[in-house]
C-alpha cells in the first residue's frame, strides 16, 4: 500500500487511528501498530510478510546473544553480530541482487549455458530500507550504544512501523528505542503531524506527479523528434519530480509518525539550494547518508587513516550507495559518478568554487545533480547517453519543435511553483506571517534532540494565519483527494468508434 | 489560540477521512458508470489463493477507487484546479475558446503490441502502412471508391486553441498520398466553416455534427459524380436534443463547460428503411456439419434508436451504437448498394446517404477488416471509406483491410 492512495487515506488510516486511540496502554498500542503495519506491508504481496518476520525474529533473537557477550567475550559477541548481519543481508542479496549477479555471470561464455535467472523473483517492497534499519539495531547493540529489546512486539513495531516502512527515512534503532516503550501522544504533536503529512501529500500528489507527467511527455517525444528543449525538460522535470516524490514521502512518514507519538529525524533539507555536491549529499536523503557514514565509512577508518585510505573509503561508500538504489549498472554508475565528484571536490574543487560568484556555484551543483538524474532515471544507458547528448544539441532535429515549446510554456507555472517550493523561502514567509512554525512540534535537530518550541504570543495576524493554516491544510487534502480520484477515473470512451 | 488551531486541524483532517470512509461503506455500490462508459469494479471474491497471490488486494484497490463517493465532484475540482494553474488542458483535453474542447493526446500505436502512453506525436510508419493499405484497397476492389478521412477536432477547430498546427500539417501531408484514389481532403473546408462560426464539430464530443456531416455528404456525392442528386439542406429537418455530454467532455473533467446539442437530420421517410445488425454465426446444416453464416440478430425500422436520447450516450442513437456489420435497406424496393467501411463518424452520414443508397456498413474501427466478403455477398457497386484521423494514428486496422 502507498500513502498516496485512496485506500490508505480513507480506509487504512482512519481504521488505524481509531484502533490506536481507542485502545489504551503502550503494549496494546504497539500491538496495534505491529499488526496493522504487517497488513499494510503485506497488502500487495502477502507472502513477503514471512520474509520480513524471519528477518525480525532473527535479529531479535541474536540480539540476546550479542548483548549477553558484549561485555565479557567481545569476540563471541562479534561472531554473533556477524552471523546476524549475514542472515539479514542474505535476504536482501537474494531478493534484490541474485538475478543481477546471474545475468552478469551469464556474460561469461562458459557460464551462460549453466546458469539461468531465478523466475518469479520480485523485490519485496521496502526490503532495502528495513534491512538497513534492522542492521542498525544489531550493530549498535554490539557497540553498546543501545540496549537489548526484550519485547518482540516493540521490536517488530520498530521494523514494520508503516510510516517509514516503504521509503524511509531509515530510522536508526537507537533514535527511537526510548519512544518504543515510552512516548507521549498529544494534540500539538498530532496536529503538527497532520500538517506535515498533508504538506508531504501535496508535494507528492499535486506537484511531484504533475512534474512526472511533463517528464514522461518530454522523454516520450524524443523517440519521435529528438530536440534539445525536450532533453532539458526531461532533466529539469525529473529533477523536480524525484525531489517532490521522495521528500514528500518522507514528510508524510514524519507526519504520520507524529500522529502516533513518534519523532523521526529529518531526511531532506532543501537539497537543491546546495552550492556543491558535498553540500547536496548533506541535504539529500540524509538518513541514508548517515547510515553509510556510521556503519561503513567510519568503521573503514573514515578520514583518519590517511588520504589514500580515505579515498578508498569514499569509493566503497559510493559504490554501495549506488548499488543500494537498484540492482542495475546505471545505479552503480550513478553512485560512482558522485563518488568521483566528491573526491574531486575534496581535493581541489571546493577551494576553486569558493572563488567564483555564488550563482555559478549553484548552477554548477544543479547541473551535476541533473546529469546524475539522467544516469539514475535511464536504466537503458544508451537512451540516457542520447538524452545527455541532446542537451547540447547533438543528434537532435532542432532546438525545439512547436509542440514541445507549447508544452513547455504550459508547464511553466508548474515549473515556477515547483522551483520556488524547493527553496526554504515559502516556509520562511509563511512562518513569519504566522508568527510561529506550525510544524515545529516534534522536530528534532541533527543529533536527534528535541527542539523546544517557542511559545511566543501569536497576535492578531498570527491568529488569522493560524486559522488560514488549518484551512490551507484542509484545502491540500481536498485537492489531493481530487487528483487521486481523477487518476483512477479512466473513461472507456472509444467503444463507439 | 494555538490549541484552537491545533484542534481545528486535527478535527478537519480526521472528519474528512472518516466521513469519506463512512460514505464509502454506507453508500450503495454503483454498477455502471455512464460518465466513463464502463462497468465499475465490484467487491472481489475472496479465496485464500487469491489472497496469497495478491489478486484479492489489488481487487480491493480497484473496488475502492471505482466506488469512491462523489467521484464526479472530485474530478470537477481537479478540472478547475488545472485551469487555475493555466495548464490549458486536463487529462489530455485542450480547453479552447467558447468552451471548445479537443483531445490533444492519444494512445498511439507502434504495432498491435506496442502503444505509448498519451502522446501527441504519432508513429509515421503506422500512418504510412494504413494509408498504403487504403490506397491499395481502393485501387483493387473493383468498385468506384471514395475515401473520406474526417480530421480530429484539434485539426478542425485550431482557431480555438493556441496549440501548434505542426502535427495537423504533417498528418495532412501524409494523407495527400491518397489524392489519386478518390480521397476527399476535408480539412480546408471544415476549417473555413468552423472559422465562419458554423457548428460543424461538437464542442464536447469528438464527432462532427449533422451540419458537418451534411457538408461531407455533399463532397462525397460530388466525388461519386452524383452532384445532380444532392439534396438541399432544407430537405432535412434538424431535430435538436439538448444536454449532450460527449466523450471529450467526459474525459476532460471540465465540469464548468456546458453541454452540446445533439443534432439529428431527418427526412420524414425513415420508416421506409430498415436496419439489420448481422454477425457470423455457427449453424448446423441439414447434413449435420457446422457452417458459418452471416445471420441477422437485430432489426429495427429506420436507423434511429430513440432510447439513447434520454441517456448519456446520445450519439448511440445513430444506428444503435456499435455493431460489426449492419445493413440499412429500403423496404420498398431495391436501390444501388453502397459499401461503407467506417468508424463512428459515418453514423451521422447514414441519414443522408440512405436517401440514395442501400447501405452495407462494415465497422473497420471495431476490427472487421474483411470488407470484400460483404461486397460480394450483397453485390455492392460503390464503396466509401470513412475513417477519422485519430483512428489512423491510434490503430492499425486499415492495414488489414481487404
Amino acid at each position: 500500500m502507498i500513502f498516496s492512495s485512496l485506500l490508505f487515506l480513507f480506509a487504512f488510516l482512519p481504521v488505524t487511528l481509531a484502533l490506536y486511540y481507542l485502545i489504551p496502554g503502550r503494549r496494546a498500542r504497539n500491538w496495534v501498530l505491529f499488526v496493522l503495519s504487517l497488513i499494510f506491508y503485506g497488502w500487495g504481496e502477502p507472502v513477503y510478510i514471512l520474509v520480513m518476520l524471519a528477518s525480525i525474529t532473527e535479529a531479535w533473537g541474536f540480539g540476546f546473544l550479542i548483548a549477553k557477550h558484549r561485555e565479557g567475550n567481545k569476540r563471541l559477541a562479534r561472531t554473533w553480530m556477524t552471523v546476524s548481519l549475514l542472515c539479514n543481508l542474505a535476504a536482501l542479496l537474494f531478493f534484490k541482487y541474485a538475478n543481477f549477479f546471474i545475468d552478469n555471470l551469464r556474460l561469461i561464455p562458459l557460464l551462460s549455458e549453466r546458469l539461468s535467472p531465478i523466475e518469479g523473483l520480485t523485490l519485496p517492497i521496502g526490503i532495502s530500507f528495513y534491512t538497513f534499519q534492522i542492521m542498525s539495531y544489531t550493530i549498535d547493540l554490539y557497540r553498546g550504544e543501545t540496549d537489548v529489546q526484550r519485547n518482540y512486539v516493540a521490536f517488530g513495531a520498530y521494523v514494520t512501523l508503516f510510516p517509514q516502512l516503504i521509503a524511509g527515512p531509515i530510522v536508526r534503532y537507537r533514535d527511537v528505542d526510548d519512544q518504543l516503550t515510552d512516548r507521549r501522544e498529544n494534540l500539538p504533536l498530532f496536529s503538527s503531524g497532520v500538517r506535515r503529512f498533508l504538506i508531504g501529500l501535496g508535494k507528492k500528489v499535486l506537484i511531484g506527479d504533475a512534474c512526472s507527467r511533463v517528464y514522461e511527455y518530454a522523454k516520450g517525444t524524443a523517440q519521435f523528434h529528438p530536440t534539445a528543449a525536450a532533453a532539458w525538460m526531461t532533466v529539469i522535470f525529473y529533477t523536480l519530480h524525484i525531489y517532490y516524490d521522495f521528500s514528500g514521502y518522507s514528510d508524510m512518514a514524519i507526519g504520520l509518525g507524529r500522529m502516533f507519538g513518534f519523532r523521526f529525524l529529518e531526511n531532506f533539507n532543501y537539497p537543491y539550494i546546495s552550492s556543491s555536491i558535498t553540500e547536496f549529499w548533506r541535504r539529500w536523503h540524509m538518513s541514508l547518508g548517515t547510515w553509510f557514514k556510521e556503519y561503513v565509512y567510519i568503521p573503514l577508518g573514515g578520514n583518519r587513516a590517511g588520504r589514500l585510505k580515505q579515498y578508498r573509503n569514499i569509493a566503497v561508500v559510493w559504490f554501495l550507495t549506488g548499488f543500494w538504489h537498484g540492482a542495475s549498472w546505471n545505479y552503480v554508475l550513478w553512485g560512482v559518478y558522485f563518488g568521483v565528484i566528491l573526491m574531486l571536490e575534496k581535493t581541489f574543487l571546493l577551494k576553486a568554487l569558493d572563488r567564483i560568484p555564488r550563482i555559478f556555484r549553484h548552477l554548477y551543483a544543479l547541473f551535476l545533480i541533473g546529469v546524475g538524474w539522467i544516469l539514475f532515471s535511464f536504466t537503458d544507458m544508451a537512451a540516457g547517453w542520447q538524452c545527455f547528448r541532446s542537451l547540447f544539441g547533438f543528434g537532435t532535429e532542432a532546438f525545439a519543435t512547436p509542440t514541445v515549446w507549447y508544452e513547455f510554456l504550459h508547464a511553466l507555472p508548474l515549473l515556477l511553483i515547483a522551483a520556488l517550493g524547493a527553496t526554504p523561502l515559502p516556509k520562511r514567509i509563511w512562518d513569519t506571517l504566522c508568527r510561529c512554525d506550525w510544524t515545529a512540534e516534534g522536530a528534532l535537530d541533527e543529533k536527534g534532540r528535541e527542539i523546544p518550541v517557542k511559545d511566543a504570543p501569536l497576535g492578531t495576524r498570527g491568529r488569522v494565519f493560524g486559522v488560514l493554516t488549518a484551512a490551507g491544510c484542509f484545502g491540500i487534502l481536498l485537492l489531493s483527494t481530487a487528483y487521486l480520484v481523477d487518476s483512477t477515473f479512466s473513461p472507456f470512451l472509444y467503444f463507439i468508434f | 489560540m494555538k490549541r484552537i488551531c491545533n484542534l481545528l486541524t486535527a478535527v478537519l483532517f480526521a472528519a474528512f477521512l472518516f466521513v469519506c470512509g463512512a460514505a464509502f461503506v454506507l453508500l450503495p455500490d454503483q454498477g455502471f458508470s455512464a460518465e466513463e462508459n464502463r462497468v465499475l469494479a465490484q467487491f472481489p471474491a475472496f479465496t485464500w489463493g487469491r489472497l496469497a497471490d495478491g489478486s484479492f488486494s489489488s481487487g480491493i484497490n480497484d473496488y475502492f477507487a471505482d466506488q469512491f463517493p462523489v467521484r464526479d465532484l472530485f474530478v470537477g475540482i481537479k478540472g478547475v484546479s488545472e485551469t487555475v494553474l493555466l495548464r490549458g488542458e486536463n487529462n489530455g483535453v485542450l480547453l479552447g475558446k467558447d468552451g471548445q474542447l479537443a483531445v490533444r493526446r492519444f494512445r498511439v500505436y507502434k504495432s498491435r503490441l506496442v502503444q505509448t502512453d498519451d502522446m501527441d506525436y504519432y508513429y509515421e510508419n503506422t500512418v504510412k502502412r494504413n494509408v498504403e493499405a487504403i490506397r491499395q484497397y481502393a485501387e483493387t476492389n473493383g468498385m468506384e471508391t471514395v475515401v473520406v478521412l474526417p480530421p480530429r477536432t484539434v485539426d478542425v477547430c485550431a482557431d480555438a486553441f493556441s496549440y501548434p498546427g505542426e502535427i495537423t500539417e504533417s498528418l495532412h501531408g501524409a494523407f495527400s498520398e491518397l489524392e489519386d484514389t478518390g480521397y476527399i481532403d476535408l480539412l480546408p473546408l471544415f476549417r473555413e466553416k468552423y472559422g465562419a462560426g458554423e457548428y460543424v464539430y461538437y464542442r464536447g464530443d469528438h464527432h462532427w455534427t449533422a451540419l458537418g456531416a451534411y457538408y461531407a455528404y455533399r463532397e462525397i456525392m460530388t466525388a461519386f459524380g452524383m452532384e445532380a442528386d444532392i439534396l438541399p439542406r432544407e430537405s432535412f429537418s434538424l431535430e435538436e436534443v439538448p444536454d449532450f455530454y460527449g466523450t471529450t467532455w467526459s474525459r476532460a473533467g471540465y465540469k464548468f463547460v456546458g453541454p452540446d446539442v445533439l443534432t439529428i437530420p431527418t427526412t420524414g421517410h425513415e420508416d421506409e428503411l430498415e436496419t439489420t445488425c448481422l454477425s457470423i454465426q455457427a449453424v448446423k446444416g441439414e447434413d449435420g456439419k457446422q457452417r458459418r453464416e452471416l445471420l441477422p440478430y437485430k432489426t429495427f425500422d429506420g436507423w434511429l434508436v430513440r432510447d439513447y436520447l434520454t441517456e448519456k450516450d446520445k450519439y448511440g442513437a445513430f444506428l444503435d451504437g456499435t455493431h460489426l456489420v449492419q445493413t440499412v435497406f429500403s423496404k420498398t424496393g431495391e436501390r444501388e448498394r453502397l459499401l461503407v467501411i467506417k468508424d463512428s463518424f459515418a453514423n451521422t452520414l447514414v441519414p443522408y446517404l440512405s436517401a440514395h443508397f442501400d447501405l452495407v456498413i462494415v465497422n473497420l474501427a471495431e476490427g472487421e477488416e474483411d470488407a470484400s466478403r460483404y461486397a460480394e455477398q450483397f453485390g455492392t457497386t460503390r464503396a466509401l471509406i470513412v475513417y477519422n484521423w485519430e483512428n489512423m494514428i491510434t490503430n492499425i486496422n486499415p492495414a488489414g483491410l481487404r
